[in-house]
């Protein structure tokens, strides 16, 4: 089957081998995996912040570009279900583009979902070994209901020992533009996150969303941990 | 209360800086969110009582004016008063107005959230009236020179058990204890004597039962029963919005309030008041008064907000929003805290007066999840933002960011520059290290964590040179 990928905005700028990753385990479960090119962002931090004139303008150049695939796959539940849930209400106004947003959202994904209940990955080609922990992001774990397929994914890798956090459900204090409009309390919330990610032992923390993940990474090394990884899930479940 | 919401960032701070605060806070978190999650546990169809409640919540306010005519007329057939106010001027000038009449220079009070919309107690101060708060945790806030409250059910929950101990020790004149128990009964010794010595009492109400004219009071502690039943005289203060249609409609709502508040089965003491004491009987009031307020509800009826308006007041929103537990309920600065705080202090006094309270989640949606009658709130709290946007009253700045955003990512080529430039930019900030620890460009990340350094390249420079080779 034919899968665009979504790379992020953030993957795009901060991780780039996330989006690598995540085409290596498409292509692993037997898809072709075509990246457009023009692709940018999604337009969730204008909506978060309540500037839907941005919003619809990234929602519709994404509509634009997207449309034509079969699928439409995301290295992030957060993205991914801003598609999904979010573009009908910013283009309610504009019915014709509203009916193209509700023919896509179906049709998008988050990549551990699509690669558990769709693409139905079996081999995974990852290479970790080791202790980890999962923090499950909010917006994943609430809105699209991703909690067992990066599990599912996780325990195809002999080597990778799951040791679940107290309170891996709990936000990171990420919160995308929060995180820069109230930096302290937003760290920390992160402090939190970090101390019961740390007292599982593991050596990596990793989740589905780089948002989160930078938060995380971004307070263990104030903290002083240069040695905890955080990873994307797409890291772990690939040799790279 | 006076309102503090325009200071929300100040507020944090000074919350984040606080070890008590922050060691209450701690400890308030794990016995709210553990206790519920066992007490939900014990309803089976607890989904489909969230959206009974929430169907009878909907019914209500969707008719609003049909039920407070209802219930005025069942309340007035049993003989209480049923009076209308408009904002909390108006409720000091009501409550005044029937301690006057009446004759009162005490008022014991129960639990009330509108008389804190009021900054009632004041008022009754200035007009002579000594007012008497009676829930133990309110009694603490009051004797500590009118602290505002942090929890719309637990108002002391930032406070320890030491800080309580040395102010019963300088407001009572005893020895100072620590013991819990004895620190309870010392203050039931004192407030007794309010008990018996008051003329007038003053609760909130949890609902107000359309059919029979009653109030419902959801109380822990007996306080709530000696104000409502043994003063001559009994004032109800309640928001518009609390009416329910029937005492069944109560028995559905109350399967969720305390499961959802404090993780109990049911509270210590529900009552459901109903009339002026009868011929024969031997308490309750000889008067009873109902003041129903709008401030600021009626405007939410049949707008965008109008979920809000489904709000029981549980708790459970705070008790699980990151953001709470971080900073405490003082912080957002008028009555409520919280995400609903966040929602309904922008609501009832202004947009521009709580600048910052819509932008104070992180959109986790754990309030949502929690929420036993449904309320949308990171929907709700969204929405305020783009209102905000509408009228120019975000920060110009950030405005300006957000468009610039749009533009560049709206324009891939532009945009391909752009980051590449940014990402060669901040890898060459990071100078070899993993992460950056000043960023001026995002100083507020910085302020408490590091910023991780990128690659170096983006994806899609990467990907096509990978295409390329």
């Amino acid at each position: 089957m034919k899968v665009a990928l979504f790379v992020t905005c953030l993957v795009d700028l901060m991780r780039p081998r996330i989006g690598f990753a995540a085409i290596e385990l498409l292509e692993a479960a037997g898809c072709e995996v075509v990246v457009p090119a023009s692709q940018t962002c999604c337009g969730q931090p204008a909506w978060n912040s309540g500037d839907r004139a941005a919003a619809a303008l990234l929602a519709k150049k994404f509509i634009a570009e997207f449309e034509g695939f079969e699928y439409v796959v995301a290295p992030s539940g957060s993205c991914a279900d801003h598609v999904r849930s979010e573009y009908p209400a910013i283009l309610q106004d504009e019915p014709d583009w509203q009916a193209r947003a509700v023919a896509l959202a179906s049709r998008v994904y988050e990549l551990t979902d699509f690669l558990v209940n769709v693409a139905k990955l079996d081999n995974v080609p990852g290479s970790f070994a080791g202790r980890i922990t999962y923090h499950d992001s909010c917006t994943g774990l609430r809105s699209l209901g991703i909690k067992a397929q990066p599990r599912a994914l996780l325990a195809k890798l002999p080597d990778v020992e799951l040791q679940e956090m107290n309170g891996a459900e709990e936000c990171c204090g990420f919160g995308g533009t929060f995180s820069v409009k109230f930096g302290e309390i937003s760290a920390a919330i992160a402090e939190r996150k970090c101390a019961n990610a740390c007292a599982t032992g593991a050596a990596a923390i990793v989740g589905g969303d780089l948002g989160c993940l930078l938060n995380i990474e971004g307070k263990l090394r104030r903290m002083g941990d240069e040695s905890t990884q955080v990873l994307h899930i797409a890291e772990v479940l690939t040799a790279k | 209360m006076k309102l503090r919401a325009h200071r929300f960032k100040q507020n944090a701070l000074e919350a984040l800086a606080n070890p008590v605060l922050q060691a209450s806070m701690k400890k308030a978190k794990g016995k709210f969110v553990d206790k519920r999650a066992i007490a939900i546990k014990e309803i089976d169809d607890f989904e489909a009582t969230r959206e009974a409640a929430k169907e009878i919540r909907n019914r209500v306010i969707e008719n609003l004016d049909l039920w407070l005519e209802k219930f005025e007329q069942a309340a007035a057939a049993r003989g209480a008063h049923v009076l209308w106010a408009k904002d909390g001027a108006e409720i000091c000038r009501l409550v005044v107005d029937i301690g006057r009449k009446h004759g009162v220079k005490k008022a014991v009070k129960s639990k009330s959230m509108l008389s804190e919309e009021a900054g009632l107690n004041l008022a009754l101060e200035a007009a002579g009236i000594q007012p008497v708060e009676t829930d133990l945790g309110e009694y603490i806030l009051q004797i500590n020179d009118n602290e505002p409250p942090s929890h719309i059910i637990a108002p002391v929950v930032h406070k320890s058990l030491d800080e309580v101990a040395d102010l019963f020790q300088k407001t009572h004149h005893t020895p100072r204890k620590t013991d819990i128990p004895q620190l309870t009964r010392e203050a039931r010794e004192v407030l007794r004597q309010h008990f018996l010595s008051a003329e007038m009492g003053i609760s909130g109400g949890n609902f107000l039962i359309a059919e029979t004219g009653s109030v419902a009071l959801v109380t822990n502690e007996g306080n709530g029963r000696m104000v409502t039943t043994l003063p001559r005289v009994h004032v109800v203060i309640t928001g518009i919005e609390k009416v329910i249609p029937t005492l069944e409609d109560l028995a559905t709502l109350m399967r969720l309030l305390p499961r959802s508040a404090t993780g109990q089965s049911i509270s210590n003491y529900v009552s459901v008041l109903t009339g002026t004491k009868a011929e024969g009987e031997s308490d309750g009031p000889e008067h009873l008064y109902f003041i129903l307020v709008d401030n600021g509800r009626a405007e939410v009826v049949g707008s965008e907000f109008q979920d809000m308006l489904r709000c029981i007041r549980c708790g459970a929103c705070m008790n699980h929003c990151p953001v709470y537990q971080t900073i405490g309920g003082q912080a957002y600065g008028w009555v409520y805290p919280g995400p609903m705080g966040s929602v309904l202090t922008p609501l009832y006094t202004g947009l521009e007066n709580a600048i910052d309270l819509p932008h104070a989640a992180t959109l986790c949606n754990q309030c949502g999840v929690v929420c036993p009658v449904k309320i949308p709130l990171p929907d709700l709290l969204r929405k305020l933002r783009e209102k905000q946007v509408e009228r120019h009253l975000r920060p110009w700045f950030e405005r300006l960011a957000f468009r610039l955003w749009a533009w560049v990512a709206s324009r891939p080529a532009l945009y391909g520059l752009g980051t590449r430039f940014a990402v060669r930019y901040l890898k060459w900030l990071a100078d070899g290290k993993g992460s950056i620890p000043r960023l001026g460009l995002a100083p507020e990340w910085t302020r408490g964590r590091n910023f991780p350094t990128p690659e170096g390249r983006t994806f899609r420079e990467l990907y096509a040179q990978r295409g390329r080779a």
